[in-house]
């Protein structure tokens, strides 16, 4: 177990033992060890790296730490930030998971119900990736959780990038209970004023956050954005079926023919458009 | 120790008020503290010089047979002691508690995931387990039976056939027939008891060539006795120690887990441990019966049920367990508390490739409550009645007739006690509070919406057996020994955390009128008091403990009686001193006892019952217990989240002996029954269970229980029971399900027809 103070340190550390695994939170990684699926060599601890663990403002941006926990996350002073983070963030897990889970090891994960991931999908959020001998390069998250631009060896999360877009932000997810589960389905929508634009990203339903770009353009033009961002009630109801209709498209055999989709698949449609019409609803109101 | 306990629990009492003390008051369990602080041990947590550490090889199929076991590497690594498989097993190679028709190990054919292999010991868990993983099994692939239907037609899984039990209950007139006429079809998911501690244990064995058990049990003679017979020793040769229970509303028996564990100890000569993963908890344990059933009520226009018709069919899983009696309790009760003039129920238990299934709590009663009280709300909707109207003009009393042909001589205040849910005010609607503070349905963090949000009350009436049924022996012994003016209690009960050890300690207050009162810990050099289920243990247990302390006090006032030329019921001892009915003779039980010290072991023995015969009739149960439920629920219709706000409950209890332990019971329970009704369902597509850990299986949180209003206990003693007290934790576990369900049902009008409730069946589409 090494315990480096600082980013460069800790890549230092993963070059030197290329077996060590990184753990910040470990309320994903120690279920695996604790059930003995894995046995990590070494481990190199994040805990300690005290400049991940804040934010800072970079040019009408935010710079947050892949260290920041889900529990710094869902505080007021955050919420006001990024609302939409700030939501995920509280919805994430019981305050156990809360307190110690952390933004970078939801997006090093990659799970399909990490409660973050959509948000940062539907804010464009660029991740800043140190690697060996100091090196640091960006990839757009989505490209890293589309898998087209994986971690390479030794590589860290350094920080996470997001636009401050002074706009309402909305995340909602459903879940089999009342108390805290996984999502089944959820939903982010943030509006960016500035250029007239909503982008929606939908968790859970796929391996990846699901960016449903038409329905998007197509309601962002319907958006009356200098008379309070106005939007007819059929447009909205329009919205969350189009947004829906997008991620969970009607089924084809292989052969082309048209598929009947499976009751739950219908439902889980149905509560995608559900979400969707309340979160642009609400982010609207 | 009960006086320091009771008095610390309550700082803020200045004036010296005595402890509670003797039946009806709210005695603290002399363990609450060490649990509460976390140093209460566990079975987990034993330890013995020089432990060796076992690890399980588990099936990963279904149904496969098994063509070859090549344990040679697994036995070469460095730190392993032993590997075991079915070729060990020098005594009986299969056990079970009725049946004998589970192997130890899987010798030629795993029945299903997770079914034992093998079994290593070695000098570290991570040896042990690896070890575990590196014995090679070569199988061949069989296509599981997972459809319970299929299993009539399936090749025979076991020896014995597919089927476990079959009984066609056939009570009344088969032409009868009603003027009004509804059916049903329903489905009962797989709930697992979840015990909060996995299975552990550890094995140590004896200089004489027998082996000490250290194992959670609850009914530790039975566990002995599998564990000779499947090691070949005599009984007296093995002993179960019963270590701190971490949980149990079931049997608490993986014997594929206990069995091996002296397996090891015998053939290494060494204490053997073993601490359960999650995944093999709930692969190994049983779980409740998944069921189908079909129904066809028959009723008059003005709501008399005339005639019903089940069909009733249990999974069983591979191995019969306690199957048989499962069944028993689901045929005998598909028509409810309700007065059923004619009645054609059959029942079948059937084996599949399934997790195996087994006793929980309300095991055969929680399935068909479901079933029945759908029917009496579509009964009440197609009559144009409402539902508690309907149930009340059918409500069983004492003096009718079960289906089963017994009549029911226990009080059953069943329509008073639906009358007192029904009657209780409904919870207030959050309208004088900031929407923002709403406890909406999907939680504080989730997605709810008022608009979208109906609420719906429904109601669930259900009923139990008490004890074992049909013919099943049901008896216990207990030991009272007083010295010093301290009483001890000597009983194989096992207190699982229902309470019983608190329970002993206020017979022998009661009785003896001694304040100091300790329960030894329980083991099988103990006479059996049988298993810690289905409430037997306040009735033949605690009987027993009160005949032994009546003898311990006759024993001890006798001679003083004699001296006086006095009964000794004309005595009374209170606060150690006893003083006669007239205040002439007051002595103290120190003074009395002269040092002497008395014992005294006493047996209760409920009245026999008899099976059901091949037409479902018999006097098969020695007791019953029932329950009212109103459940309120909200569900937002659109998404199909649902949270229950308010569960009142009215039960039939005969006698309060300890009010806050009832009442903890009662709310244990109810809990229970919302998970089963919303959330509790291990899958196993194809007979491969699923997301086998807490968070892909929803138990309950704080969250998800609902406000738990107890709005009558009603106490009319049962004459029978000693005490007059019924068993009070499996009722309500029958009867909450149910009343969730119809709750759901008067809120979205969907028909809800199975448990637990999908969120696309409390979806309402637009239109509706």
């Amino acid at each position: 177990m090494l315990l480096p103070a600082s980013l460069d340190e800790a890549v230092e550390a993963l070059a030197a033992t290329p077996a060590a695994v990184p753990v910040a939170g470990g309320t994903d990684l120690m279920t695996s060890v604790n059930s003995g699926q894995l046995r990590p060599a070494a481990l190199v601890g994040l805990g300690r790296i005290s400049e991940i663990r804040g934010w800072q403002y970079q040019d009408g941006h935010a710079l947050l730490g892949a260290g920041l926990t889900h529990a710094r996350i869902g505080r007021p002073d955050f919420a006001a930030l990024i609302p939409a983070l700030a939501a995920a963030a509280r919805a994430a897990g019981p305050p156990t998971i809360r307190n110690a889970g952390t933004l970078g090891g939801n997006i090093a994960a990659g799970a399909p119900t990490g409660d973050s991931l959509p948000v940062l999908a539907a804010l464009e959020a660029t991740l800043i990736i140190a690697g060996p001998g100091g090196s640091l390069r960006e990839v757009p998250v989505s490209h890293l959780l589309a898998g087209m631009d994986n971690l390479r060896a030794g590589e860290l999360i350094g920080f996470v990038r997001v636009p401050l877009l002074h706009a309402p932000q909305v995340f909602l997810k459903a879940t089999g209970r009342t108390g805290p589960g996984r999502s089944t389905g959820s939903v982010a929508v943030v509006l960016d004023p500035a250029r007239r634009g909503v982008r929606c990203a939908v968790g859970a339903i796929a391996p990846m956050p699901l960016r449903p770009l038409e329905a998007e353009a197509w309601v962002a033009s319907h958006i009356d954005w200098d008379a309070g961002r106005a939007l007819a009630p059929e447009a909205l109801t329009a919205f969350g079926d189009y947004v829906a209709a997008a991620c969970i498209p009607d089924g084809t055999a292989p052969d082309g023919t048209p598929e009947q989709l499976s009751p739950a698949v219908l439902h889980l449609r149905r509560t995608v458009a559900a979400l969707a019409r309340r979160a642009l609803g609400r982010a609207l109101a | 120790m009960s006086n320091e306990t009771a008095t610390a629990a309550d700082p803020t009492d200045t004036a010296p008020t005595p402890p509670p003390h003797g039946l009806g008051t709210s005695l603290k369990p002399a363990d609450a503290r060490a649990k509460t602080e976390g140093t209460f041990p566990y079975a987990a947590d034993l330890w013995a010089e020089g432990l060796l550490w076992a690890a399980i090889l588990r099936s990963p199929h279904p149904h496969a047979r098994v063509v070859s076991i090549d344990t040679s590497f697994a036995a070469a690594m460095p730190g392993v002691h032993a590997v075991v498989t079915h070729e060990d097993v020098p005594g009986d190679p299969a056990h079970g508690r009725r049946i004998a028709d589970r192997p130890v190990f899987a010798s030629d054919l795993v029945r299903h995931h997770g079914e034992p292999i093998a079994a290593v010991a070695a000098d570290h868990p991570d040896t042990a387990r690896m070890a575990a993983a590196a014995i090679a099994v070569e199988y061949e692939v069989l296509d599981p039976v997972t459809d319970p239907e299929e299993a009539f037609a399936a090749e025979p899984l076991h020896p014995d056939g597919n089927l476990i039990r079959h009984i066609p209950l056939r009570y009344g007139d088969p032409e009868a027939a009603g003027d009004v006429v509804v059916e049903g079809l329903y489905r009962i998911g797989r709930q697992d008891p979840a015990p909060i501690g996995a299975e552990a244990g550890l094995a140590v064995p004896r200089p004489d060539g027998g082996v000490e058990l250290y194992v959670a049990s609850t009914d530790p003679h039975a566990d002995r006795d599998l564990a000779a017979a499947c090691y070949g020793l005599e009984p007296s040769r093995v002993k179960v120690v019963v270590t701190g229970v971490p949980g149990a509303t079931a049997d608490r028996e993986d014997p594929g887990l206990q069995l091996p564990l002296g397996l090891l100890a015998l053939k290494t000569g060494c204490p053997v441990k073993i601490t359960a993963t999650r995944e093999e908890s709930f692969l190994g344990h049983p779980h409740r019966h998944p069921t189908l059933l079909r129904y066809r009520h028959h009723a008059d226009a003005e709501g008399r049920l005339v005639k019903v018709e089940a069909q009733i069919l249990l999974d069983g899983g591979a191995y019969a367990d306690a199957s048989s009696e499962s069944l028993a309790a689901a045929v005998a009760f598909a028509c409810g508390p309700y007065v059923v003039p004619h009645a054609f129920i059959e029942g079948w238990a059937v084996r599949t490739n399934n997790p195996p299934s087994g006793h929980v709590r309300g095991e055969g009663a929680m399935q068909v409550c479901a079933a029945y009280e759908a029917q009496m709300d579509k009964l009440a909707a197609r009559i144009g009645m409402d539902p508690a109207e309907l149930r009340l003009r059918n409500a069983l009393a004492t003096g009718d007739i079960l289906p089963t042909g017994q009549t029911v001589t226990c009080p059953a205040p069943v329509a008073e006690l639906l009358r007192e849910v029904r009657d209780f005010p409904l919870p207030q609607l959050p309208k004088d509070t900031p929407e923002e503070d709403w406890l909406l349905p999907g939680g504080p963090e989730g997605a709810g919406e008022p608009g979208a949000v109906r609420r719906g009350v429904g109601y669930g009436l259900g009923m139990v057996h008490m004890l074992g049924a049909e013919g099943a022996d049901e008896v216990s012994t207990a030991t009272v020994k007083v010295k010093d003016g301290v009483a001890t209690v000597i009983c194989a009960a096992v207190d699982t955390g229902q309470g019983f050890a608190t329970l002993a300690r206020q017979i022998v207050q009661e009785t003896l009128g001694l304040d100091e009162v300790h329960v030894a810990p329980a083991d099988t050099d103990q006479p059996p008091a049988g298993p810690a289920c289905r409430g037997r243990h306040t009735w033949v247990s605690g009987g027993a403990v009160e005949r032994a302390a009546k003898m311990v006090r006759t024993q001890l006032l006798q001679p003083l009686a004699a001296k006086f030329g006095m009964s000794t019921e004309l005595l009374q001892i209170t606060d150690g001193k006893i003083t006669s009915y007239d205040g002439v003779l007051s002595t103290t039980v120190m003074e009395a006892m002269d040092g002497k010290e008395l014992w005294a072991t006493a047996q209760c023995r409920p009245h026999p019952t008899e099976p059901l015969d091949e037409t479902g009739q018999g006097d098969a149960f020695v007791g019953m217990a029932f329950c009212a439920v109103r459940a309120v629920v909200d569900v937002d219709v659109e998404i199909g989240a649902i949270r229950v706000v308010e569960l009142a409950v009215a039960q039939d209890v005969g006698r309060v002996l300890n009010p806050d332990q009832l009442r903890a019971r009662i709310e244990a329970g109810v809990t229970q029954g919302v998970g089963a009704a919303l959330t509790e369902n291990l899958r196993a597509p194809r007979g491969l269970v699923r997301h086998p850990d807490l968070t892909g299986y929803a138990l309950p949180t704080a969250l998800d229980a609902p406000d738990i209003r107890i709005v009558k206990l009603v106490e009319e003693r049962d004459v029978v029971a000693p005490f007059g007290a019924k068993a009070a934790s499996a009722v309500p576990v029958v009867t909450s399900p149910a009343a969730v369900a119809a709750a759901v049902r008067a809120a979205t009008g969907r028909p809800v027809n199975r448990l637990p409730i999908r969120p696309q069946a409390a979806v309402v589409t637009s239109g509706e």
